[in-house]
C-alpha cells in the first residue's frame, strides 16, 4: 500500500497506475466496464480508490449511486465546491466503512438534516463543512456523534455561539475552524476543555480581550486566527507559531517574547503603540511577516528578524529611507513585496547585493524607473519579478528614447532562473523588448500596453521555454498574429483588448495551434481543463503532472504577490490569509502527496 | 539470449513469462528482489512467483515493461488498456511499483 507520495513516482514518466486511472475514467462506458467488479473493488487499496474517485470527480463522471461501489475501499472524499452534492450523496457516503476524511466545503445543497446520514461514523477524523450556508446549529447534534473527529471546519456556516459551545464534547479535536461565526467569549470559554487543540480559527468573531485571555488554556495551541476581531491584547501563548491579527488594532501581543512565532500576518492592522508593539516578539523563528496595508511608520522592528524569508510590506509607508533595514535582514529573504510603496530605484539599489536568496520581488506601483532594472539584474536567485504599473521604459536613460539608447531589460539577462516577468502598464515599447528573446528560463510574461505592436511578437517568439504569454490592449494586427511563430512550449496566450484582431484571425490561430489556449473577447471557446483527458491534473502523479503541479504552485503563489489587490477584494484576501495559517487545511492538501 | 539476462515471472495459475531482466526491472519491486543482497531465492533462480496476479494481468504487465522501455527511449506511443482490466491491473501495478 505504499503508493502515492513516494519519490519513485517522480522518476517514472508514465507509471502504470496513472495510466489505469486515466483509462478507467475515460468515459461513462469505461466506468461501466469495471463498476460491477465487486470483488476487485473490495480489495482495492484505499490510495488507489481515492485516486480513482478524484479522477472520476474531475472528469464529471461521479454520481451518487456510483459512490456505492467504493464503500469498502475509499478513505477520503473531497467534493469541495461541487454544486450537485446533496443529501443523496451524503446517504451513500454514510455507508462508507473506512471514511476518514470528508470535505463537502462550499457544497450549498448540504443541509443540517443531510448530515444525519453520517452520524456515528467513528472512522471519520476530518470533516469540512465550511461555507455550507444551510448548515446551522441543528447540524451540531449530528456532528457530536462523530466522536473521533480531530479536525472540524464549520467556517461561514449558520452555526451560532450556542452551537459552538456544544462542540466542547469533541475532545479529540486538534483543528477547529470557526471563521466568520458569531463566537463570543462565553462560547470560547466552554471550549477550553479541548486540550488537544492546536489550531483555532476565530476570524470575524465577537471575541473580546476578555475572551482572548482564555486562549492560555489551550496548552498546544500553535495556530491562531483572530483577524477582524476587536481583540487588542493577546496573553503570552507559549506554543504559538502562526498568528493572524489582520484588520485588528493591536495594543500588545505576546509581550514576554516566548512564543516561537514562524508566521505573523498583520495586514491592515493598526497599532496603538507602534514603537513598542512588535519589538518584544520572539523573532528567532519568524519566517513570514505580512504587514501590508498597515499604518506602520517606523520599521526598526524589522532589524530583529534575522531569519525572515517572506516579507510583505505592500502599501506600507516604507520608502528608501527605511529600506536599509530590509537590506540588513535580506540574506534569507525569498520573497519581498514592496507593491504600492514609496521605494524608488535608489531603494532597490540599496537592496542589491544583500538579497542573494530572493526569488520573488514585487515592485508594482512604485516610483521606480529603469535604473532599478540594472540593480534587479544583480539579484542572482530571482524567479519572479513584478514591475507593473511603473514608469519604466526599457531604455537606460529616461530622457532619450532613441533606438540606440541602451536597453534596460538587458540587465535581466544575467538572471539565470528568471521564470516570470510582469511588465503590464509600463511605458515599455516594442524595441525595448528585444533583450527578452534570449531569456532561457522565462516561462511567463505579462504585457499590457497600448503602444505594443506586431514587432513585439517577433522578440517573444524565440523565448525557448515560454509557456504563457499575456499581451493585452496591444495594437496587434491580423497579419502579425498570422505570422507569429509561437515557441513550441507555449500553452496559453492572452490577447484581451487587442481590438484590431478579428474573429477569423483568432479562430485560424486556434486551428493552427490547437495546443494553445487563446483568450480574447472574440474567442468563444471556454477551455475546460478538467475535462481534457490528456492534460495532467493537479491530482495526479506522472512526472509531467508533477512539473505541472509545481508550476501551479508558482502560479498560486505569484498572483498573491503580484496582483493581489487587483484580483481579490479585501475580504477574500483575508479569507485567503486565514487559510494559509491553518496547517494542512483542505486548501493546502495536495491530493498527490497523500 | 543468455539465461542470466532473463527472468521468469510466474502467474497465479502457473503460467511462465520469460522476459529480459532489463524490462522486468521497470518494476521497483522486482528490481529490489533481484538486486538486494542476501539470499532471495528469486535472485538465485531468476524466478518470481506472483500468487495474486492472474495470467491475463501478468501478460499485460510484461507488455507494459517493454512499452515503458520504448517510451523512456523517446518512442511516444499509447499503451492500450482494456477498461475491464483497469482495477486488477492497477492493483498489480501498485504492488509491483511500476
Amino acid at each position: 500500500m505504499s503508493y502515492l507520495g513516494e519519490s519513485r513516482e517522480m522518476s517514472n514518466h508514465m507509471d502504470l497506475v496513472t495510466l489505469c486511472v486515466e483509462t478507467a475514467c475515460e468515459s461513462r462506458q469505461s466506468v461501466d466496464k469495471w463498476r460491477r467488479q465487486r470483488r476487485s473493488l473490495e480489495r482495492l487499496p484505499s490510495p488507489l480508490a481515492d485516486a480513482l474517485l478524484r479522477r472520476l470527480l474531475s472528469r464529471r463522471l461521479l454520481y451518487p449511486s456510483l459512490l456505492e461501489v467504493f464503500k469498502y475501499c475509499a478513505e477520503e472524499i473531497n467534493v469541495r465546491g461541487e454544486n450537485s452534492v446533496d443529501a443523496e450523496w451524503m446517504a451513500y457516503l454514510g455507508a462508507f466503512r473506512h471514511l476518514r476524511y470528508l470535505n463537502v466545503g462550499g457544497c450549498h445543497r448540504i443541509t443540517s438534516s443531510a448530515l444525519w446520514a453520517i452520524t456515528g461514523m467513528t472512522s471519520l477524523q476530518e470533516l469540512n463543512l465550511s461555507r455550507c450556508s444551510k448548515i446551522n446549529d441543528a447540524a451540531i447534534k449530528h456532528i457530536l456523534s462523530l466522536t473521533n473527529l480531530e479536525k472540524l471546519h464549520v467556517a461561514e456556516t449558520g452555526v451560532t455561539a450556542e452551537g459552538v459551545k456544544l462542540l466542547a464534547s469533541l475532545r479529540a479535536l486538534s483543528v477547529l475552524d470557526l471563521g466568520g461565526l458569531p463566537v463570543n467569549d462565553v462560547a470560547l470559554n466552554s471550549l477550553q476543555v479541548l486540550k488537544k487543540l492546536q489550531s483555532l480559527d476565530l476570524w470575524g468573531s465577537q471575541i473580546s480581550n476578555e475572551g482572548s485571555a482564555i486562549l492560555n488554556m489551550f496548552p498546544k495551541l500553535s495556530h491562531l486566527n483572530l483577524a477582524m476581531t476587536s481583540v487588542t491584547r493577546l496573553p503570552n501563548l507559549l506554543t504559538l507559531e502562526c498568528l493572524n491579527m489582520s484588520n485588528c488594532t493591536i495594543e500588545s501581543v505576546l509581550k514576554d517574547g516566548k512564543a516561537p512565532l514562524a508566521k505573523l500576518v498583520l495586514s491592515g492592522t493598526a497599532f496603538l503603540n507602534e514603537a513598542d508593539a512588535l519589538l518584544h516578539l520572539n523573532t528567532s523563528f519568524l519566517s513570514l511577516l505580512d504587514v501590508s496595508n498597515s499604518c506602520l511608520h517606523n520599521f526598526f522592528f524589522l532589524s530583529k528578524m534575522k531569519v525572515i524569508e517572506h516579507l510583505n510590506l505592500s502599501s506600507c509607508m516604507i520608502g528608501d529611507d527605511s529600506i536599509e533595514i530590509v537590506a540588513l535582514i535580506g540574506v534569507n529573504l525569498k520573497s519581498l513585496n514592496l507593491n504600492g510603496t514609496r521605494v524608488s530605484s535608489a531603494g532597490v539599489g540599496i537592496l542589491a547585493g544583500h538579497v542573494s536568496s530572493l526569488e520573488i520581488l514585487s515592485l508594482s506601483e512604485t516610483p521606480i524607473d529603469d535604473a532599478a532594472i540594472s540593480y534587479i539584474g544583480t539579484m542572482p536567485s530571482l524567479k519572479a519579478v513584478d514591475l507593473s504599473h511603473t514608469v519604466i521604459k526599457g531604455f537606460m536613460h529616461q530622457e532619450e528614447t532613441q533606438l540606440d539608447a541602451p536597453l534596460s531589460l538587458t540587465a535581466l539577462q544575467d538572471l539565470k532562473q528568471l521564470e516570470r516577468l510582469n511588465l503590464e502598464h509600463t511605458l515599455i515599447s516594442d524595441g525595448a523588448l528585444c533583450p527578452l528573446s534570449s531569456f532561457q528560463q522565462l516561462r511567463h510574461i505579462s504585457l499590457k500596453s497600448t503602444s505594443l505592436a506586431d514587432i513585439s511578437l517577433d522578440f517573444l517568439s524565440t523565448i525557448p521555454k515560454l509557456t504563457s504569454l499575456s499581451i493585452c490592449d496591444a495594437i496587434l494586427t491580423n497579419y502579425g498574429l498570422e505570422t507569429f511563430k509561437p515557441p513550441a512550449t507555449l500553452k496559453s496566450i492572452d490577447l484581451s483588448g487587442c481590438w484590431l484582431l478579428t474573429r477569423d484571425a483568432i479562430l485560424s490561430f486556434c486551428r493552427i495551434h490547437p495546443q494553445i489556449e487563446v483568450r480574447h473577447e472574440l474567442s468563444t471557446e471556454v477551455p475546460d481543463d478538467r475535462n481534457r483527458p490528456n492534460r495532467p491534473t493537479s491530482s495526479r502523479l506522472t512526472s509531467r503532472s508533477v512539473q505541472g503541479t509545481k508550476k501551479k504552485e508558482i502560479t498560486a503563489v505569484s498572483p498573491s504577490f503580484i496582483d493581489q489587490r487587483v484580483k481579490y477584494t479585501r475580504d477574500e484576501l483575508l479569507a485567503l490569509q486565514s487559510m494559509s495559517l491553518v496547517p494542512a487545511s483542505d486548501d493546502e492538501r495536495d491530493p498527490g502527496s497523500v | 539470449m543468455k539465461k542470466e539476462d532473463t527472468v521468469k515471472l510466474i502467474s497465479a495459475e502457473g503460467f511462465e513469462f520469460v522476459v529480459d531482466k532489463e524490462a522486468a526491472m521497470v518494476s521497483q519491486t522486482i528490481h529490489n528482489m533481484l538486486t538486494s543482497p542476501g539470499s532471495f531465492s528469486e535472485r538465485q533462480h531468476g524466478e518470481v512467483t506472483f500468487p495474486e496476479i492472474s495470467t491475463t494481468i501478468l501478460e499485460k504487465i510484461c507488455q507494459y515493461f517493454y512499452w515503458h522501455l520504448q517510451f523512456a527511449s523517446g518512442k511516444e506511443t499509447e499503451f492500450p488498456i482494456e477498461p475491464e482490466l483497469t482495477l486488477e491491473l492497477m492493483m498489480a501495478a501498485n504492488y509491483l511499483h511500476t
